[in-house]
């Protein structure tokens, strides 16, 4: 009990101590549309990057190894002494550059379409899959250092060389930091006077001392070693991807209980620390390779520790048939009890067997774990440029719109238009496969995954990068965004024009191009606003979703290339690109206006439906999934009225359904409305609102004021 | 045999168990005065103005034939008096701020628009509720779309005032799982000020639906100032503990959250002026019906 009341304390403590740098983060650095992430300011003197080639930026092996290793050697050192952990990262270092892409390289040929298209191409971009952190685990850094040297003995070109020479030396250099952690920690025990503070600082320069070569053999080392992993790969590229966190950390757990070295409620306190060190993307439950429910003790003392840290916090439950039904219980307890955006949960049935259709066992399958925004990968394994690459559907409708309504020869309808559409759109998807090939053949000369590469199984045995043939798989993802939008214009012409004749396609085009000015404007624009939506059910917006998605999925899946195993997986998918995808997009005749945001990744546009609006959009979307392993997540603004304890089955009922149709992902928001308006209007008043954007989850008071109002029309219009 | 309905409510929750979908019927033999579902008491099809929805565009003004939307400086107005039913204004409201509430439907066309939500139903044990206005005054259609949820295995409840002859009732009930029963006051003088409706042949089907085997449930709205005081709840109390096959009594706090649509169907409501019956008083309730 009592060590219970000094772990609470500690906890809240960290907890207040990363509002309060949050709050520094907002004041210095101003608003970000992004998660949190649990970085820190930098120092006033902060690192500046040393740039290798006559634009200013770094590139290839060794402008990334020369700079993440000189900013490790004078990157600050972080410890608070009511932490389990040491660490805190500071530096975006890929931000750090004055442009993302070596011109060496240049892709003039691709950008017209680019452009055309409003497509989010993804050349430069990094990390977005999976390392696998129980490869780490089970090495330590001298075993890696060990297979580097393993390996370069079995390739040995001038290139695998250096590529060999880079990774040892980003590895030594991660050593170097863990050392001057462990130098501030003994001066800080030196000076601690508390006795149970000086004991957890102890135990803190104790995991350290130990990890810094040997693979970790305890909780408390395992979750240090990840945090340090992490917080470099954060450093290098932003990597956010965890892993199956309650299997990976089972084994430790279980031993350290066996050897009474831990008791539950120090699990608890560790774990909590761990959840507020970063806002790494975790997954929870779900079946192992073989199909057998992974659940065990930790996943609860798992779920207890967000529930004691209860931040930003992204942990995913997987919902599968054999699902052990007390954990799902207690995810939606804390669901309801927090309202706090966590946790998220994901569908098996539908990622495992659309996967599969790739060609892929059940077993791999299975393993392909949700671990990012918004998506899965199989930790290790694979290449995927998840969450990278982005077809605004959108403005592929106006280019086919327009392309339609300026030729004079033929008179208009929406069976023209989606024969023009299609043919956009394939374009549009083509000009984004290229680019994603144009990735794969010269990343390695623009930012080589230095850090993702060591933990990834195939790099470091082949002498290759990650991007460029190191890995095992080469699973592709292109997400479609504004399918909403789309399919809501294509029935509001069939449905005012066509069926019912109450306008024709001259007058929409005249308000189109007026951007719906005027009382008749207005009027016209409410006739298609209120046409049939997609989310309603059954009706021609839905039919045209479905038929759109159908396309793009085709479309996407056209694009793989066997002989070189690159699968192309598509998704539906906007991430926080709505208000940005938006601008570039006039009026569309589903009643949106010029420049306003396009609709949230595979969710309805809001406001689709009267009543009943949960089933309908859980409905909706199950309709519309592209079925190939990658996710259209449910974007869930759940009513507070209903988020009530006695609701809980049925609120697990809906989310059981929706994976049973076929559903992929569901985010969940509990937001009252009061609150968030409040919000809105003076975010510094809540400092502690955490909403779920898209796939992550953020600060509220850390959104730019669009961004805000985004999510309150969201939340207002659910 | 079509039905006149005045909306299918999804994700129903209120309703009997788990999710369901409510189909509400309009028409009804009552006047209850805190009604909140006042669209479902006119036994026809009639017009609801939203105001709020209104861009004063007057093209409802230009197709009215009788005057009932009219114009006074640029603010539309509407004269329900003047109304003729003729939903003309309806067609060229592109705001939507007018309304027709009252769709015919025949059980088939409910059941295709519920059936969607199916697997929902089944992982929540919910299902489909008969509700209105009261459904008993359109038994046919009440029967027959009971009867066809019934056979596709989806649970059926309905939800009635319990007014009507018992020999309607046996013509449902073989469709039903689940009665919600409405029971309002004891006191026959008051339930016939506050309903319109004496309550005797209430009472009398209460005792027939208590031995037919049926399962139900009684659900006592609590109303400030009419039912809510001991000697009323005491006598509902007597009531209740003489029935012995009920499964569940709930209780249905007053609350005004229906008052909008009063306003937009242009109809008095008896009770604009009073208060959400408060927790306390509730809990007043709730302590007497234990005794």
């Amino acid at each position: 009990m009592e060590n219970s009341f000094i772990y609470q304390e500690r906890i809240d403590h960290l907890r207040l101590r990363k509002f309060a740098q949050t709050r520094e983060k907002i004041e210095v650095e101003g608003l970000l549309d992004e998660d949190d992430y649990g970085r820190v300011l930098p120092p006033a003197n902060a690192w500046k990057s040393i740039p290798n080639h006559a634009d200013g930026s770094f590139y290839g092996l060794d402008g990334w190894k020369t700079n993440f290793c000189n900013m490790m050697e004078t990157h600050p050192v972080y410890v608070d002494p009511k932490d389990a952990f040491a660490g805190r990262w500071v530096y975006f270092m890929s931000r750090m550059r004055s442009n993302k892409w070596n011109p060496d390289y240049p892709f003039d040929h691709l950008k017209p379409d680019f452009e055309k298209y409003d497509i989010i191409n993804g050349i430069g971009d990094d990390a977005h899959f999976a390392p696998d952190y129980q490869l780490g685990l089970s090495l330590g850094w001298q075993g890696i250092l060990d297979k580097i040297e393993h390996y370069r003995k079995v390739n040995t070109s001038t290139e695998q060389s250096e590529f060999y020479d880079a990774h040892e030396k980003v590895v030594k250099s991660i050593q170097g930091w863990i050392i001057r952690h462990i130098d501030l920690i003994e001066t800080l025990i030196a000076k601690e006077t508390d006795p149970a503070l000086k004991t957890n600082l102890e135990e803190m320069a104790e995991a350290n001392r130990n990890i810094v070569s040997a693979p970790p053999k305890t909780l408390r080392e395992a979750i240090q070693w990840i945090i340090w992993y992490h917080l470099a790969s954060r450093t290098y590229n932003r990597d956010g991807a965890g892993g199956q966190i309650d299997e990976m950390l089972r084994p430790f757990y279980e031993k350290d209980l066996a050897k009474g070295r831990i008791d539950r409620e120090k699990a608890v306190y560790l774990l909590a620390c761990f959840m507020l060190n970063d806002t790494i993307y975790w997954q929870l439950g779900g079946p192992n390779k073989d199909g057998v429910d992974q659940t065990s003790e930790i996943s609860f003392v798992i779920l207890d520790a967000a529930d004691k840290a209860n931040c930003s916090i992204n942990l995913t439950i997987r919902v599968h048939d054999g699902m052990n039904q007390e954990l799902f219980d207690k995810s939606l307890y804390y669901l309801i009890k927090n309202k706090n955006a966590w946790p998220r949960y994901s569908g098996d049935k539908a990622l495992v067997e659309g996967f599969m259709k790739n060609g892929f066992d059940a077993q791999l399958a299975r393993q392909r774990i949700a671990v990012g925004c918004n998506w899965m990968s199989l930790p290790g394994l694979e290449y995927t440029m998840n969450d990278l690459v982005k077809v605004n559907m959108a403005k592929v409708f106006e280019v086919a719109y327009q392309e339609m309504m300026s030729d004079k020869s033929e008179n208009p309808s929406t069976f023209k238009l989606w024969g023009i559409y299609i043919l956009h759109l394939k374009k549009a998807v083509h000009a984004a496969a290229e680019g994603i090939r144009h990735q794969l053949k010269y990343q390695k000369y623009n930012e080589p995954e230095l850090i993702l590469n060591l933990l990834s199984h195939g790099p470091l045995e082949r002498g290759l990068d990650v991007s460029d043939g190191g890995a095992e798989y080469y699973n592709l993802a292109i997400d479609g965004a504004g399918l909403a939008i789309v399919a809501d214009s294509f029935a509001a012409l069939e449905q005012r024009i066509e069926t019912e004749q109450k306008t024709s396609w001259k007058e929409i085009n005249y308000h189109l191009e007026g951007n719906f000015e005027g009382m008749e404007g207005e009027r016209i624009r409410l006739l298609l606003k209120n046409s049939q939506h997609y989310g309603q059910g059954n009706s021609l917006g839905d039919e045209w979703a479905k038929k759109l998605a159908e396309a793009f999925t085709d479309m996407v899946r056209a694009e793989s290339n066997p002989g070189l195993k690159h699968t192309f997986i598509p998704g539906f998918f906007s991430w926080a690109n709505t208000i940005g995808f938006g601008q570039h997009v006039g009026a569309t005749p589903n009643g949106r206006k010029s420049k306003t945001p396009i609709s949230h990744g595979a969710n309805p546009c809001p406001g689709f439906s009267k009543d009943g609006a949960s089933l309908a959009l859980a409905n909706a979307i199950a309709l519309i999934q592209p079925g190939f392993g990658n996710t259209a997540p449910m974007q869930w603004e759940l009513d507070p009225t209903l988020a009530t304890h006695d609701h809980a089955q049925l609120i697990g009922s809906i989310i059981k359904t929706h994976f049973e149709m076929g559903g992929t992902l569901i985010n969940v928001n509990i937001m009252d409305k009061d609150q968030i308006l409040d919000a809105h209007k003076d975010p510094a008043k809540y400092p502690e609102l955490v909403v779920r954007v898209t796939g992550f989850t953020a600060y509220f008071s850390m959104l730019t004021p669009e961004f805000r109002q985004l999510v309150v029309d969201r939340i207002l219009q659910s | 045999m079509n039905g006149l309905i005045t909306t299918i409510q999804r994700m129903s929750i209120h309703d009997g168990p788990g999710i369901r979908s409510t189909v509400f019927l309009k028409g009804c033999n009552m006047r209850c005065a805190w009604c909140h579902n006042p669209e479902t008491l006119n036994s026809n099809p009639e017009l609801e103005w939203i105001q709020q929805k209104c861009i004063g565009c007057n093209s409802c003004t230009e197709v009215c034939p009788t005057g009932a939307f009219s114009s006074n400086n640029g603010e539309i107005q509407f004269q329900k008096e003047a109304c003729t039913n003729c939903f003309r204004c309806l067609l060229v409201c592109y705001a939507e701020a007018i309304g027709k509430v009252g769709k015919e439907m025949s059980p088939e066309e409910v059941f295709a628009e519920v059936e969607q939500d199916f697997p929902f139903f089944k992982n929540s044990g919910g299902g489909v509720t008969i509700s209105g206005g009261e459904p008993m005054l359109q038994p046919e259609f009440t029967q027959q779309t009971l009867a066809l949820f019934n056979q596709a295995g989806i649970h059926t409840a309905l939800d009635t005032n319990l007014s009507v002859s018992w020999k309607q009732y046996e013509k449902v009930l073989p469709f039903t799982d689940l009665v919600l029963a409405d029971l309002k006051m004891i006191n026959d003088r008051k339930h016939q000020q506050w309903t319109g409706k004496h309550n005797s042949v209430i009472l009398e089907n209460f005792y027939k639906l208590d031995s037919s085997g049926i399962p139900y449930m009684v659900r006592i709205p609590v109303i400030p100032g009419v039912n809510d005081n001991e000697e009323e709840v005491r006598a509902l109390s007597k009531f209740i503990s003489s029935l012995k096959n009920m499964q569940k009594l709930e209780l249905l706090p007053f609350h005004s959250m229906g008052s909008f649509k009063y306003t937009n169907l242009e109809i008095k409501n008896p009770m604009e002026n009073t208060e959400d019956l408060s927790k306390e008083r509730l809990e007043y309730v709730q302590k007497i019906l234990k005794q």
